[in-house]
């Protein structure tokens, strides 16, 4: 965390950023954040403090009412045509996990590989073997490489969860945004998602931005962790193992 | 419930009942009196002539096949033009003229499709064809946007937060996500379609209503009869097998994805 922040690798800047959904009550408050490659930044806080409605803005579900954002340079939209070409490189895991119910576990995986795919051949669903192969691999890593046939409605909300996420392994990210990805899970089941994403994003140098109610899990796996409270940033301190490096209490106190 | 609103309501439509009954003029008593003359067409029944069977037959298929035919191609062309008309897909610049189009398309009932075919293409099936196919249009892109509609749009925001394009949307997450409602509402439309194929035939768009309506011209009512039954019982068939198919197949698929 001591080193000098050289601006060409922040991946995420938020500069006092508000968001309001009905142009009365803001959710978010000034949020000002900024996230490093190939940092895991994770978000805690209350039901209701406007931790998804904060993941929502960077892939560009949501603009700010008040406020900056930049993700890879780019004020994120998903309007704009430019910034389609970085929705390709970002993964995203809703909480309501956005899995279509009525195909194959398999297909909503391969859903994750359609960006790379040529239009015409995909709505023909003649797809590459590799394609097919990054899918399979994906559902093996989450271990549900069994089930893959099998329609999405029939599965537990668990395995659900690691459809979600074998969909955006298998999108090949830089960045991930993943919104309580592991809530439903048991210890071990949580454990094993957890580092299988850790060592993804080791090996590929995947900067990550994900929301925890454990705070215990926050703390095992972040680089940085930053506590939201009714849609203020309270505290952002950084992680490193089982020491705490970097502490920052926000003038904005909790009212 | 009986607040004063739904007091003015029913006040209302009473009054409206009362009023069209008094203006049109109706005669129930002749209702009563003409009962007998239905026996004119039911003594019919005992010289019925069965040498009619095979050609009522045929007819019957030509019938099913025209509703066939047409409600397949107004099925295939009116799914693009609903993706269009629909608010969670298209712009509202298409959206919106589009939803226009269809409403005067819908407000044509088939008869009048028909008439509009015989006299453009000529009497028989082809005509028969054409009107069933702009009726299914009309009828079922209402339903098939409403449909695309009601998918919820979480899943749609969040699978184009991917960066896929539209098309591979609508071809992985609109078809699949809608399709126990798409097939539920092609088979009621087929079932529909027959009864109003073997009505149009009435004003020489083909089909079976073709041969009814030449018939009762000529007072040959024991023939008219032969080919009407075969409608009866045609359309009890289709309907029995059709509700079979949404049992088996339709219901079982929706309520396995409502128990998620
Ligand atoms: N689409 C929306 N329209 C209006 N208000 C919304 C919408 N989505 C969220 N909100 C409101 O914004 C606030 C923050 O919601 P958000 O979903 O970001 O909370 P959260 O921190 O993710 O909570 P949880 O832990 O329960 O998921 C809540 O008060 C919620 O009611
Ligand atoms: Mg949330």
């Amino acid at each position: 965390m001591n080193n000098s922040l050289s601006s060409n690798n922040i991946i995420i800047n938020m500069d006092k950023v508000w968001l309001s959904y009905d142009k009365i009550h803001y959710v978010l408050n000034e949020i000002t954040m900024s996230v490093k490659q190939s940092t895991n930044y994770t978000i805690i806080g209350q039901s209701g403090s406007g931790k998804s409605t904060l993941l929502k803005l960077i892939n560009g579900l949501l603009i700010p009412s008040k406020g900056k954002i930049t993700v890879f340079g780019m004020t994120p939209n998903k309007k704009n045509k430019q910034f389609l070409n970085i929705m390709k490189k970002i993964g995203y895991i809703p909480q309501s996990l956005g899995l279509v119910k009525n195909i194959s576990v398999l297909d909503n995986v391969l859903i994750g590989t359609l960006t790379r795919i040529n239009k015409i051949k995909s709505i023909l669903k003649i797809l590459p073997e590799i394609e097919i192969d990054n899918a399979k691999q994906a559902l093996e890593l989450v271990g549900l490489e069994d089930k893959m046939e099998k329609k999405t409605y029939a599965l537990s909300g668990g395995e659900k969860r690691r459809v979600a996420i074998a969909r955006a392994l298998a999108q090949k990210p830089i960045l991930l945004l993943a919104d309580e990805i592991v809530s439903e899970l048991d210890h071990v089941t949580s454990k094993e998602i957890m580092n299988l994403i850790s060592d993804t994003q080791h090996e590929l140098k995947l900067t990550s931005v994900m929301i925890h109610h454990d705070i215990k899990l926050a703390l095992d796996y972040a680089d940085i962790v930053s506590v939201l409270q009714k849609g203020k940033k309270i505290l952002e301190i950084g992680v490193n193992g089982n020491t705490i490096t970097d502490f920052d209490m926000t003038k904005n106190q909790p009212c | 419930m009986l607040n004063y609103k739904n007091n003015l309501l029913i006040g209302f439509l009473i009054i409206a009942f009362i009023y069209s009954y008094l203006i049109l003029n109706l005669d129930i008593i002749s209702f009563f009196n003409g009962l007998p003359n239905l026996l004119i067409i039911f003594n019919e029944i005992h010289n019925i002539d069965y040498s009619l069977l095979s050609v009522a037959f045929v007819s019957m298929i030509e019938t099913i096949q025209m509703a066939f035919l047409g409600t397949a191609l107004g099925y295939l062309f009116a799914f693009p033009l609903s993706i269009l008309a629909s608010r969670n897909l298209a712009s509202k610049y298409s959206y919106l003229p589009m939803r226009c189009v269809l409403a005067v398309v819908r407000t044509f009932p088939s008869i009048l499709w028909a008439i509009l075919f015989v006299i453009m293409v000529g009497l028989g099936p082809f005509a028969g064809v054409l009107s069933i196919t702009l009726y299914t249009i009309g009828f079922i892109s209402k339903l098939q946007y409403e449909s695309i509609e009601a998918i919820d749009s979480e899943i749609i925001d969040n699978i184009t937060s991917i960066g896929i394009s539209k098309s591979q949307l609508i071809r992985y997450v609109v078809i699949p996500e809608s399709a126990p409602h798409l097939l539920s509402q092609l088979l009621f439309t087929f079932d529909y379609n027959v009864r109003h194929t073997s009505v149009i035939g009435l004003v020489g768009a083909g089909g079976i209503g073709f041969y009814i309506i030449n018939y009762i011209k000529f007072f040959e009512y024991e023939k008219a009869l032969v080919f009407m039954l075969v409608v009866l019982i045609t359309v009890i068939i289709i309907d029995l097998c059709s509700v079979k198919i949404r049992d088996k197949y339709i219901i079982k698929f929706a309520t396995s994805k409502k128990l998620n």
